[in-house]
Parts: C-alpha cells; sequence; structure tokens
C-alpha cells in the first residue's frame, strides 16, 4: 500500500466523518441558527468530496450557489423569523420516534443493497479538468434542459417577489 | 483499501436517512427546508459518484448535479419568501400552527 493510494481514502475518511457529524447536528440542534451554520460546513464538505471525485467544475459551483448563496438567504430568513428566546421551544414533534425508525430503516436498507451491487468499482482513469466539457455539454446534448430552467429560474424569481410583497403597508 | 464507489454511496445513504429524519422530526419549517437541503446533496454525491466511477469519460452526472443545484436554488427562494410570508401572517414558523383550513 504505498501513499498514493491511502491518502485519498484518509481524506474521504476524514470528510465523512465530519459530514455525518455535521448533518445530525443540522437535524438536532435546538437552535435554528446553529443548524444553518453546521449546514454550511457540511455543503462544504460535501463540495469537498466532489473535488475527491475529480469534478471539479461542480465542487466551485457547489461552493459558489450554496455555500455563498442559498446558506447566506436562510441566514437572513432565520433571523428576520425567529422570535428572540425561541431557543427554550421544544424543536421536534411527537412523531419524532417514528421518523427516525423510519430513516433508519430507509438507510440500512439503501446500504445492503449498495454494497450488495455496487462493490469493488474502482476508479482506473487519472481526473481531468471538466469545464469545457461541462459546457459542450450544456450548450449541445442538454440544451432544452438548460433554457427550461432558465425559464424555472425567472419564475422562482417573480414568485419570491410576490410573497415577498407587504400588503399591509399603505402605498 | 481503495476507495470503491460503494463507499461514496453508502455515505450518501447516510446522509440521505439523516435528510429523512429531518424532514420527519423538525417542527420548525426553516428545519425542513435545511433537511431537504440535505437530501439534494445526498442525490448530488450519487450523480457525481457514478459518473466518476462507471463513466469518467462523460460529463452526464455532473451536468445533471448542475440541474439539481439549480433547481434547489430555486426552491430554496420560493420556500423562504414562501416562510417569510407565513411569518408576517401568523407570527410562527411552527408547522403544527399552519392548521388554518381545519375548519
Amino acid at each position: 500500500m504505498n501513499l498514493e493510494q491511502l491518502l485519498p481514502t484518509v481524506v474521504f475518511a476524514l470528510m465523512a466523518g465530519l459530514l455525518i457529524a455535521l448533518a445530525l447536528v443540522v437535524v438536532t440542534s435546538r437552535s435554528v441558527f446553529r443548524s444553518a451554520i453546521a449546514l454550511t460546513g457540511a455543503l462544504g464538505v460535501v463540495a469537498g468530496l466532489f473535488a475527491l471525485m475529480g469534478a471539479d467544475f461542480v465542487a466551485a459551483g457547489q461552493l459558489l450557489i450554496y455555500v455563498g448563496g442559498i446558506m447566506i438567504i436562510m441566514l437572513f430568513v432565520i433571523m428576520l423569523s425567529q422570535r428572540p428566546m425561541a431557543k427554550a421551544d421544544r424543536q421536534t414533534n411527537d412523531q419524532w420516534l417514528w421518523g427516525a425508525l423510519f430513516a433508519l430503516a430507509v438507510t440500512c436498507g439503501l446500504i445492503v443493497q449498495f454494497r450488495a451491487v455496487y462493490r469493488g468499482i474502482f476508479s482506473t482513469t487519472v481526473s481531468m479538468p471538466t469545464t469545457v466539457s461541462i459546457g459542450r455539454l450544456l450548450l449541445g446534448d442538454m440544451v432544452v434542459p438548460f433554457e427550461a430552467v432558465s425559464l424555472v429560474l425567472l419564475a422562482a424569481l417573480v414568485g419570491a417577489v410576490y410573497f415577498g410583497l407587504d400588503y399591509e403597508k399603505p402605498q | 483499501m481503495t476507495l470503491s464507489l460503494h463507499h461514496f454511496l453508502m455515505l450518501s445513504a447516510i446522509l440521505f436517512g439523516i435528510g429523512i429524519y429531518g424532514v420527519l422530526s423538525r417542527r420548525n419549517i426553516l428545519g425542513i427546508l435545511m433537511s431537504i437541503e440535505l437530501m439534494f446533496n445526498a442525490a448530488n454525491i450519487n450523480l457525481i459518484a457514478f459518473n466518476h466511477f462507471l463513466y469518467p469519460n462523460q460529463v452526464w452526472g455532473q451536468g445533471f448535479a448542475i440541474f439539481v443545484m439549480t433547481l434547489a436554488a430555486a426552491e430554496a427562494v420560493v420556500g423562504l419568501s414562501l416562510v417569510l410570508a407565513i411569518y408576517r401572517n401568523i407570527k410562527s414558523v411552527y408547522t403544527e400552527k399552519l392548521n388554518i383550513l381545519h375548519g
């Protein structure tokens, strides 16, 4: 076992542990603000996993869109919509135990299936920069969903402005 | 031990399960939205992993991951503005307070 084979495994193990710990903080923390901070870290670790799998463009996009965009909006909304002293509130509903059992069942089923089907498939090629080929794909074979998603983004923009309007204030 | 495809898939399955637990157990709408983001990311890890290990000379999985991220951004923006509208109306972000259709 040489260092070149060992290093990705060690990096993956570290990132996997960190990701699971941060995700558990996201779903169990009492403070929503702390959840959002942990989610920011988890999304950053996912970007690291993308980079580990040679997806450099998607890793950069993950950092820009998720960590830089979505999480900032989410932190703004949390600060706009939380009452003071909301930390004392209980954050789980009455069905949390059944939810935990269901999630555990789904996770175990998926893990058993993945272990049975996809064991021993290793990466053989050296990762290359992917930006050029992603650009050719998006404006070539994927051009119809690319244009459709621009319409979806326009609709989301109009919808966000519409729902964000405050009707109570006099014009 | 060399990294294989099923390591990444098992990690994403665990992440997906944590997200399911968050969606089912949170009272707070913002907590539910954050758990949904976790599940989106589990799906993205799967897409990139299949792309990397099974079809290393193509980038279709990465293209789909970009679309998933775009739609997650659209969903988050509309969802968060809905949360703000709900908070303005009923002064709460807890799901059990959203029962005005209950009669």
